[in-house]
């Protein structure tokens, strides 16, 4: 061996050792923050099984609570149903504004759009506790009464920036060829918009969507002062409804009582599988909007 | 034919709506033989904001013919040929200067409208671009459809076929109508988005380098292809590689860059000219691949 392939070889070793040291190193360091992510997530859900598994059962769900707080039995039946009621017409108000106001930022451009982006980052940041300020300001105040209309705005204004930041992003990403191909083909923008551009990034969007759902499905502060809640079964959006994060609220505030605080626990339960279920559906119909191909 | 000068109607695009349909292929032969040319461009410019990318190039691209527009990268070969169907100005800050005649008509003047002009003119790209969540069936289709093109579900079907068959993809795709545009082959998407064109009816294609993204089997497919459309369609094709202009193109235009960095027009003949027997020393200095 010739003596300068001796010291390539010694350069050889000594690099391969330090980078292999580096590389184990980022690896432990990978493994360990991953434990530290996954103590908490599965401290909350044992916690949360442990302590609201004996309230779930059948007329847990399909009965209303009593009125006193301190009496057992009864369930929680008002507020599943006023939670999905609130939920779904804000995600009926929020969807299309959001998508329209994506599209339309990205497609005017310049000064407009820069201000219609700074104005939902705004919207992104803002504490639900002042979209709840502001929303009974603007519903309550104005009709004189609190409603499940108010609380579902309310919850639409919390999920809107949610969405229009999805929907804007995975429209920047729409291939610049394709949007070539629609032009030169001479198709009218909004026509390449609604059967190109938005089927395109269509999973992306519902992703963006089942995000904003489970985001708004869990706000209290929004519904406090608009929704208001109460202790009886109703359909009607228009007379305050009962969602169930505030009635955790209001019963875990009185966990001196044993049944107030199963309660709230069960209810707490109820709500987590329910947005678990949200997120296991939004993947379902996001991997069925993508192209077979792509799947 | 008839010898005496026959005007286009009014321009097919003046006013032209969402049904409205270009100037079809057969239509053009109701021009007399005057109308030998289909694109004429008169010192054209164009520029990216301030800087000029085309200087003054003027010449003229007959009909039924394929023209083909070579030179080096950045002599502004692309942006040439995307002044033809209007592309260029969707660029912000970009412009066109000049004059740029189709069939007599002035295709900047105000009551033009470019989208129309885009439906008559056809464009492929560099790269193929099929509609990542639409069929193949739709991708031919859909364009047609969204531009009042077809009247049934059968015509549709008949529309797809024939557009297929002229871009020499329906053997390959006939049986997997319904699969999506972009599980075919590179060379496959191509002819899919020549199709696509095609299925406009338009009357002049333009082709940005249509197979620089394509093997050489795939590439002589579309050439051939090519060599079959000129019956009907007026071609223009951007290329860089010259042996392919030399075997596809009837005449050729050689562009290069000049000093100040906007491409001009050194010169356009006939392409065995350009090839065997070229005017300019730049042009021969290119061909035979002693340029800088």
């Amino acid at each position: 061996m010739s003596l300068s392939a001796l010291a390539v070889s010694a350069r050889l070793r000594s690099t391969s050792r330090s980078r292999r040291a580096k590389d184990r190193a980022l690896e432990v360091c990978a493994w360990a923050s991953l434990i530290v992510a996954l103590i908490p997530l599965v401290a909350i859900s044992l916690f949360l099984v442990s302590q609201g598994i004996r309230s779930l059962s059948l007329e847990f769900l399909t009965s209303d609570p009593p009125g006193d707080l301190s009496a057992t039995g009864g369930g929680i039946r008002n507020a599943v149903v006023g939670t999905l009621l609130m939920t779904g017409l804000a995600t009926l108000i929020a969807v299309p504004t959001a998508i329209a106001l994506a599209v339309f930022s990205r497609e005017i451009g310049g000064r407009v759009a820069t201000s219609v982006r700074f104005v939902v980052d705004v919207l992104a940041g803002l504490p639900s506790i002042v979209v709840g300020i502001f929303v009974y300001s603007l519903v309550v105040v104005a009709t004189g009464h609190f409603s499940g209309f108010a609380g579902a705005i309310a919850l639409a204004v919390i999920e809107l920036p949610v969405i229009v930041v999805a929907t804007d992003e995975l429209l920047r990403l729409t291939d610049r060829r394709i949007d070539e191909g629609t032009r030169a083909l001479g198709m009218l923008r909004w026509r390449s918009f609604l059967s190109v551009f938005i089927p395109t990034a269509l999973s992306g969007i519902i992703t963006g969507i089942m995000l904003a759902v489970s985001r708004a499905i869990g706000e209290t502060a929004p519904l406090i002062f608009t929704a208001l809640g109460n202790n009886f079964f109703t359909l009607d959006m228009n007379e305050p409804i009962q969602a169930m994060p505030l009635l955790i609220y209001r019963n875990a505030l009185n966990s001196a009582f044993p049944a107030a605080r199963d309660r709230a626990m069960g209810t707490a339960l109820v709500l987590v599988l329910i947005v678990l279920a949200f997120n296991l559906l939004g993947r379902w119909i996001a991997r069925r909007a993508r192209p077979a191909d792509q799947r | 034919m008839t010898s005496a000068p026959i005007r286009l109607q009014p321009p097919p695009w003046a006013g032209a709506t969402e049904a409205g349909t270009g100037l079809g292929a057969d239509r053009a032969n109701e021009v007399g033989p005057e109308a030998e040319l289909a694109v004429e461009l008169d010192r054209v410019s164009a520029y990216y904001g301030a800087r000029r990318v085309v200087r003054e190039i003027s010449l003229s691209v007959r009909r039924n013919a394929i023209t083909a527009i070579i030179g080096p990268s950045g002599c502004g070969k692309s942006t040439l040929l995307r002044c033809l169907n209007r592309m260029h100005e969707l660029t912000p800050g970009a412009r066109v200067q000049g004059r740029i005649e189709y069939h007599g008509l002035d295709l900047y003047a105000a009551d033009i409208d470019p989208v129309a002009v885009r439906r008559t003119i056809g464009m492929v790209f560099q790269q193929p671009n099929p509609f990542p969540t639409m069929s193949i069936h739709d991708n031919v289709a859909a364009p047609a459809r969204f531009n009042g093109l077809v009247a049934s579900k059968a015509a549709e079907n008949e529309l797809v076929e024939r557009c297929l068959r002229q871009a020499a993809l329906w053997d390959e795709v006939k049986d997997k109508l319904k699969a999506g545009g972009t599980s075919l082959s590179g060379g496959q998407q191509q002819r899919l988005c020549i199709a696509r064109a095609l299925a406009l009816e338009p009357d002049v294609l333009l082709m940005d380098e249509p197979c620089s993204a394509l093997d050489p089997i795939a590439t002589l497919q579309v050439e051939h292809l090519m060599a079959e459309l000129k019956r009907q369609y007026t071609i223009v094709i951007v290329t860089h590689n010259m042996q392919q202009a030399s075997r596809v193109s009837d005449e050729t235009a050689f562009l290069t860059m000049g000093d100040d960095r906007a491409g001009y027009l050194v010169e356009m003949a006939e392409t065995i000219e350009i090839f065997t027997n070229p005017k300019e020393q730049l042009t021969e200095d290119y061909v035979s691949g002693r340029f800088g």
